[in-house]
């Protein structure tokens, strides 16, 4: 987070958000502001509500209560959100780079603008020569790069991630996070991530959120928020990483 | 593919088997076995075929047959699809025919002949109103559970992606998504109007159906066979060339 970024109005502000299903809530009183260029990473243990709080975040879910505010895109030919789902989720009747115009479609952008807008994110995570391939000739961590190049087409101002790497193999994994960390320099966007890989969301954020059970029949909640005080760069070896992962790993066993 | 032979080894047993069923026939016929007035001869058949085709009766029957065949097929693929599809999108609508298809459905394309007949007279809409019939109920089922399938993480990513309208998202999600199943529907329909459509002009609208009663009312039942077997070519051209179209549009298939 750079200094600018703190006095730029924020980009994503959520206050008070309930969620829950038929009457019950599941997850109560979360609050979550964003700047330009913020990572959040959001962790919690399983089916505690982290997916279903990204889906009301970026307005996919109305949540029970609170409210959230995500300012309208700045020009008209960008988004205010896009998102990367856990799986891929391409389509499969579209071409890499029909796929990646998916977005792109309805915003004031001519057919060649267009292709031009998908072929960039394309480049940038290294698909540009199979953009006139079908989804289904690409691996895993090739379609899910698609993925992502889809969300940044769209030039959002918040990318909402929904456990984008837990499907891939650990090598391929591996080198998503640290391609994620490149793409962090080069784009103005906020990012929300969802994992329930402890070390992904501290090699990669710059606040890690941890949500929580409370008592017996009591909906989550946001336990604890940290701040990742590390540079991007091998923070892996950095002396604070895993006291760090060690901390969240024991709040999440707390609750 | 059959394990343990190669193609042109599969290739030699289908045209051993065909051969031979005919040579079966024919001797059956020429030695006594089977009765010749109403078996025709299988080496009559080509020269049969050749006098219709001289005559132009061959021609006039088929073009006949073709067009109500394409009426019937269009009108009841094109509403088939279209109200299987709304079915499956609009739970209103959904819920406010589902009766009325319940009973409608089980109804045989046939037993609409009499109010056929009322409502168009012996003439070709009549067939293709009977053929249509047929046709929309297997579009109908088949655009309706290729809908109701379709992932709705689609959907999402869908309006994850701006895509929030309703007729965005059938023309970007829905339509592609459940185009296989609807283009099955579709196949499946272009064989059902072969069945329909000689049934429906056995009652005297002019086709290869009523062709086939004036030549069965004469025990000439080699002209019977040629039509058989034209009914078969014509189902087996289109089958083919919707293979060919269908191969195209799903070529994003793995």
């Amino acid at each position: 987070m750079t200094d600018t970024s703190m006095t730029m109005h924020p980009v994503l502000s959520a206050r008070n958000v309930s969620l829950g299903f038929d009457g019950t809530t599941v997850l109560a009183g979360v609050d979550l502001t964003l700047h330009p260029q913020e990572f959040v990473a959001v962790v919690g243990a399983s089916g505690v509500g982290k997916s279903t709080l990204l889906r009301a975040l970026a307005g996919l879910l109305a949540p029970q209560s609170g409210r959230v505010d995500i300012p309208a895109a700045i020009t008209p030919d960008t988004r205010a959100w896009s998102m990367v789902f856990q799986a891929p989720r391409l389509f499969p009747w579209r071409r890499v780079r029909g796929n990646v115009e998916l977005g792109l479609e309805g915003l004031s952008l001519s057919k060649a603008e267009r292709r031009r807008r998908a072929l960039e994110p394309l480049a940038l995570v290294g698909l540009d020569e199979f953009a006139e391939r079908w989804p289904h000739t690409l691996s895993g961590g090739q379609q899910q790069r698609v993925g992502i190049a889809r969300a940044l087409a769209v030039q959002p101002r918040v990318l909402f991630m929904d456990e984008p790497f837990s499907a891939l193999d650990a090598i391929t994994r591996r080198r998503l996070q640290q391609e994620l960390v490149e793409l962090r320099r080069r784009t103005e966007a906020a990012i929300v991530f969802i994992t329930h890989d402890i070390e992904e969301a501290v090699l990669l954020a710059d606040r890690v959120m941890v949500l929580g059970n409370g008592e017996m029949d009591q909906p989550a909640r946001v336990v604890e928020t940290l701040e990742v005080d590390m540079p991007l760069d091998d923070r892996r070896d950095h002396p604070e990483f895993a006291p760090l992962v060690q901390r969240v790993e024991t709040i999440i066993g707390n609750h | 593919m059959m394990i343990g032979m190669t193609r042109a080894q599969r290739t030699l047993y289908s045209v051993l088997g065909l051969t031979g069923f005919l040579l079966f026939w024919e001797l059956s016929l020429r030695s006594g076995l089977l009765p010749g007035s109403l078996v025709p001869l299988p080496s009559s058949i080509p020269g049969v075929l050749w006098l219709e085709l001289l005559d132009g009766i061959w021609f006039d029957v088929v073009r006949s047959s073709l067009s109500h065949y394409s009426v019937g097929v269009l009108l009841g693929s094109t509403l088939g699809i279209a109200v299987g599809i709304s079915a499956a999108l609009l739970p209103r609508f959904n819920a406010a025919h589902a009766w009325l298809a319940r009973l409608l459905r089980p109804i045989p394309p046939l037993a609409w002949i009499p109010f056929a007949i009322i409502w168009f007279g012996i003439n070709p809409s009549a067939a293709a109103f009977i053929i249509s019939i047929g046709v929309f109920w297997i579009n109908y089922f088949a655009s309706y559970s290729a809908v109701h399938s379709i992932d709705p993480g689609y959907d999402e990513v869908a309006r994850a992606f701006g895509q929030q309208r309703f007729l965005a998202r059938l023309t970007k999600v829905s339509l592609p998504a459940a185009a296989p199943g609807i283009l099955s529907g579709l196949r499946a329909g272009l064989g059902q109007g072969w069945m329909t459509v000689v049934a429906a002009e056995l009652f005297g609208i002019p086709g290869i159906g009523q062709r086939m009663m004036e030549a069965s009312s004469l025990l000439a039942t080699d002209i019977v066979v040629v039509y058989m077997l034209t009914i078969a070519a014509l189902y087996a051209t289109f089958d083919f060339l919707f293979m060919v179209v269908q191969r195209r549009l799903l070529r994003w298939q793995s």
